[in-house]
């Protein structure tokens, strides 16, 4: 007999030999009675459209309680806050401006997106926005720095004091409390100085002392940097404590005064590298005297004892 | 094949195969509410999710969800079953002796057949009672023709077993 012959059987899948075989056993008999009767049972009843009814009425009943019907919801969501965040970070990212800075005693050189080079002074910090670089060349400066500006749109520069609007040029800015000072080297440089437009060419330089323009001066032509690129600080007809002050950013010291009218004019050229050097610079032509201790520096009257 | 979503091709679904849901789980479980509550559930949780199921998957689905239903929270109860009156045209040929020796025996079976275990229980209803084919069952209980014979045949013997004892 073979697997499962009673289920074969059901079926009639039994071979003949198989089946007269099952036939002469004494059990055939019971199973064919369990086989008939079973075929006259029936199930308990069921009623297909009463069934349908009830499902119809459970299924319009809390129509709006099936969530998964919107799918869109969670996906809404996240979608939300993925905007969110991106419009954010444009914003942040935009209007964050790259900010370069150099220390006191220190400069630093750097290349705008455009390759026009900056050089900045010490003490010196100097802004700008990446965004939009191309279309808007605008920095802002707090300082002193020298300026390559590579042709293209309108180069500004923003200070305190004044705006500086060039083509492509070389010049330089210093910014500093109530003096203001652009020089060109190359080109012609535009100023905006309270709300008036003047014009630079090479060569010149336009000047601004609490707040009044002293009038334009010629630079040496031969020179093409400023002097402090190569290291010298250079002033002409300039209040003695801006040059205290140019002395304290070079060299990071403290400048201290003892009898001495700091308004009186300077004219000449300092070394940026070697503090002893430069004291006697500032010393000799204004007839003061000095006393050089760690950090700090103090300016006395030569008569004073 | 059409949709499951759409509503005639749903209620044909319904029509066909909602009776077999029911006896499905009766025969497995013998409590005709939770049979009718299975069949509620399993087409509830078909229009539900009639975009995911494809149509010619829709029937073992069916079976799927009124199984896991149950599975493991309802204890079988005693199946009953009713016997269609097949002896009212031939009732005079046969003496009261015989019309109560096959009361008798279906009491018999009823019994050995509730004392079977409930997937042989059910395979042997749903192809004595529904006519089910041997591979339709295997189907719904998602197992391998092979499987639902072996069923058979313990189911079988066991109830003649049972019965010749009694």
């Amino acid at each position: 007999m073979q697997e499962n012959y009673l289920a074969k059987w059901l079926n009639d899948e039994l071979s003949e030999e198989e089946l007269a075989e099952f036939k002469k056993s004494g059990e055939y008999a019971s199973y064919m009675r369990i086989v008939q009767t079973s075929k006259n049972m029936v199930a308990p009843e069921f009623n297909v459209n009463q069934a349908w009814d009830s499902l119809k009425t459970a299924q319009s009943a809390p129509e709006t309680k099936v969530l998964p019907l919107n799918p869109f919801k969670p996906f809404l969501r996240v979608a939300a806050v993925i905007a969110v965040l991106i419009i954010g970070a444009y914003f942040y990212l935009g209007s964050s401006d790259e900010t370069f800075t150099a220390q006191l005693a220190e400069r630093t050189a750097l290349e705008l997106p455009d390759a026009s080079a900056v050089i900045l002074n010490s003490g010196t910090t100097l802004s700008f926005s990446k965004k939009n670089w191309s279309d808007n060349r605008n920095v802002e400066l707090k300082g002193e720095a020298f300026f390559k500006v590579a042709k293209g749109k309108r180069f500004t520069v923003s200070t305190d004091i004044g705006t500086v609007a060039v083509l492509g040029t070389q010049f330089n800015v210093k910014s500093r409390k109530n003096f203001f000072e652009v020089t060109c080297y190359e080109g012609l440089v535009s100023v905006n100085f309270n709300d008036n437009e003047h014009k630079l060419p090479a060569g010149h330089s336009f000047t601004v002392l609490n707040g009044e323009i002293q009038s334009n001066q010629d630079i040496n032509i031969s020179i093409s940097t400023p002097s402090w690129t190569r290291n010298e600080s250079t002033f002409k007809s300039v209040p003695l404590h801006y040059v205290f002050s140019e002395l304290e950013r070079q060299f990071d010291i403290e400048v201290m005064i003892e009898n001495i009218d700091t308004e009186i004019l300077f004219t000449g050229t300092f070394n940026n590298t070697d503090i002893n050097l430069a004291l006697e610079s500032i010393s000799t032509p204004s007839q003061i005297r000095y006393k050089l201790e760690t950090d700090k520096v103090l300016f006395y009257a030569r008569n004073t004892p | 094949m059409g949709n499951v979503c759409e509503e005639h091709i749903f209620s044909s679904i319904f029509k066909t195969n909602s009776k077999t849901v029911f006896n499905y789980i009766y025969y497995k479980f013998g409590n005709e509410e939770k049979a009718n509550d299975a069949v509620q559930e399993a087409f509830v949780k078909l229009w539900e999710n009639c975009a995911k199921v494809p149509s010619e998957k829709a029937k073992s689905y069916l079976y799927t969800v009124a199984n896991n239903l149950y599975l493991n929270v309802l204890k079988a109860e005693k199946v009953r079953l009713k016997y269609a009156d097949q002896h009212s045209k031939s009732i005079d040929k046969e003496s009261p002796e015989y019309i109560l020796e096959e009361k008798q025996f279906q009491k018999k079976l009823e019994t050995a057949l509730n004392a079977l275990p409930e997937n042989q229980r059910t395979t042997f209803l749903l192809n004595r009672i529904d006519g089910k084919k041997y591979s339709e069952i295997a189907e719904m209980e998602d197992v391998s023709v092979k499987a639902i014979e072996k069923r058979m045949h313990l189911a079988l013997k066991s109830l003649r077993v049972k019965i010749d004892g009694i």
